[in-house]
């Protein structure tokens, strides 16, 4: 069976993400000293628009600092559009999705292993843990908040690697200065050198101590991805156990056209969230990432997404009806 | 469309079975009592920074007191990104396991520059609070000490007065006293022993990242005197000038 042709929007979902990495990518990159005494523009950006960051430190402190209320604004859209954040804006989320897409494995294998499994709850127990040491003045959500953690691993260990890697290439081949006849490889590596060092490169290599633990974490939770699709997201996810309760019941809705479908499955296969798009009523709001690969996926055109209580929900109605009236 | 907000309530409240978070009570429960327990024990704890005062826990300026400071702190890194110097790190032991990969700083990695106070202006939960610069400029961070057993006008006999060179508060925090010393060679010569003034001191640490012996330096700072903390002080009158700090 040809697969469909994938739809504009997943497309769009795409560049989003690929966006909103960049962005995450360039903000790092503009956390340094820059004369006099300053950093580049907006570089909390993601921080604020973390809805988690603005209640594990309000709650745990009693306190809000100011700009943390555009996380606001990220929890008042996922009650209308469900864990859209972690599909379309989450740097982290790209990541996975990134290292989800491009691991192998047969389609049959990825039917089995995709679907909804009862683990994915652990994220939510996190949350409550978590919350619940909050309340009591214990803020341990900085661990595993997505961005803390993407973030952490990046300035401590990612960047300050890529540095030195970077760094070492270079001085080698201005050292060794390579080449045919007169042509040398450091003409050529030089003025990229001297880009990267402008504008990429730090002024001076960074250490930090301590950075195994953070090395191993983040390899780990990198890896993961490979056992399950975007594992992070899935089962440990704090913020996305909180967006996940927020969209629990989001406007925007999976739909099942249950003449269409046919059961063959191949839109669980490419399910990111385990939210499992297949079989009748059995979509979960709440682990959707709304990436719209099952409707990619789909050769029957049978699933699409829109707003409003959708025929799905209706067939539940009548069902739980006649159930009911028995 | 009020009945359609309603329904759309209703379901968000009580939505059909399949579409629940599928969480157990019972679960749930244990939790919020793993979490709450989790938060006592680190209360009941003699935790450093807050009864046990730990030597190394030196918070970047304008931090705020260590309670809140852990409330407030979501451990991203960026201030340990945007430091200039290397100075801040992740925590490790240095504030107790609830502290772990907060930012300290470490002075032999880098110091706490007197011109920039860019940890503050990245926070984004304000654990460390915006400072101007004039301000960051007078919160102490600790307090410089000298070892007398390595400092070298101490220990040895010979001439040194990088800590003091480096020193950058508008009065310097260090100074002298010409004492005339015995070399090993029979020669008496006058060296300066330095001293540090404890009302000036910001515990920025330039002295120890700058001092020669590369080790264990000849001058440290320790956390005693921040000014986020009343209590962990030199907690004894300093002459006319009272208590010092407070």
């Amino acid at each position: 069976m040809a697969r469909p042709r994938t739809p504009a929007v997943v497309w769009i979902r795409r560049a989003s993400q690929t966006g909103f990495f960049l962005l995450f990518l360039y903000l790092f990159l503009q956390t340094v000293y820059k004369p006099v005494n300053q950093t580049g523009k907006g570089v909390k950006l993601f921080f604020q628009l973390d809805p988690l960051t603005a209640l594990s430190s309000g709650v745990s402190a009693r306190s809000l600092a100011s700009g943390l209320l555009l996380g606001g604004i990220t929890l008042l859209v996922t009650v209308l559009m469900g864990r859209w954040f972690c599909g379309w804006v989450c740097p982290f989320g790209a990541l996975h999705n990134a290292i989800t897409a491009w691991r192998s494995g047969r389609v049959k294998e990825k039917i089995a292993s995709g679907g909804y499994s009862r683990w994915q709850t652990s994220k939510y127990y996190l949350l409550a843990l978590m919350l619940a040491g909050c309340l009591f003045g214990l803020n341990l959500f900085g661990l595993l908040d997505p961005f803390s953690f993407f973030y952490r691993s990046l300035a401590t260990v990612v960047f300050p690697a890529f540095n030195d890697l970077v760094t070492a290439a270079f001085t080698w081949v201005y050292q060794a200065d390579p080449g045919v006849g007169r042509l040398k490889a450091a003409a050529v590596t030089e003025p990229v050198y001297e880009v990267l060092r402008r504008n990429v490169l730090s002024a001076s290599q960074q250490r930090f101590l301590g950075t195994l633990l953070i090395a191993l974490l983040f390899a780990a939770v990198v890896l993961l991805n490979l056992y399950r699709a975007r594992f992070w997201c899935r089962y440990v996810c704090p913020l996305g156990a909180l967006l996940g309760v927020a969209g629990k019941n989001p406007a925007l809705r999976l739909k099942r056209n249950d003449q269409a479908c046919n059961d063959c499955g191949l839109c669980v296969a490419d399910c990111q969230g385990g939210a499992n798009p297949a079989g009748a009523g059995s979509w979960k709001p709440s682990e959707c990432f709304y990436c719209w690969n099952c409707r990619a996926a789909c050769p029957r055109q049978a699933l699409s997404f829109g707003f409003g209580a959708g025929r799905e929900a209706e067939l539940v109605a009548v069902q739980g009806a006649k159930e009911k009236a028995r | 469309m009020i009945a359609a907000i309603l329904r759309w309530l209703k379901a968000f409240f009580r939505p059909p079975r399949q579409e629940r978070l599928d969480l157990s009570r019972r679960a749930l429960l244990l939790a919020a009592v793993s979490g709450a327990g989790a938060a006592s024990v680190a209360r009941i704890g003699a935790t450093e920074g807050r009864h046990n005062f730990s030597p190394a826990l030196i918070r970047p300026p304008g931090a705020v007191a260590e309670d809140e400071f852990l409330a407030r702190c979501v451990r991203c890194g960026e201030c340990m990104r945007v430091c200039p110097t290397n100075a801040l790190q992740p925590a490790r032991g240095e504030g107790g396991w609830t502290a772990l990969w907060t930012p300290v700083l470490n002075m032999k990695t880098g110091y706490c520059e007197y011109e920039c106070n860019l940890c503050s202006q990245v926070c984004p939960t304000h654990a460390i609070e915006s400072l101007t610069l004039e301000q960051k400029q007078k919160v102490r961070i600790g307090t410089a000490f000298f070892d007398r057993n390595r400092c070298l006008p101490y220990a040895s006999a010979r001439t040194c007065i990088v800590c003091e060179e480096h020193c950058p508060t508008p009065k310097k925090a260090i100074w002298f006293e010409e004492v005339s010393v015995l070399r090993p060679d029979g020669q008496r010569i006058t060296v300066k022993q330095p001293r540090v003034d404890l009302e000036l001191c910001t515990g920025c640490g330039i002295c120890e990242n700058k001092c020669p012996i590369a080790d264990e330096r000849g001058v440290r700072v320790t956390s005693v005197g921040e000014s986020r903390h009343p209590k962990n002080q030199i907690l004894l009158s300093l002459g006319s000038d009272g208590l010092m700090g407070y």
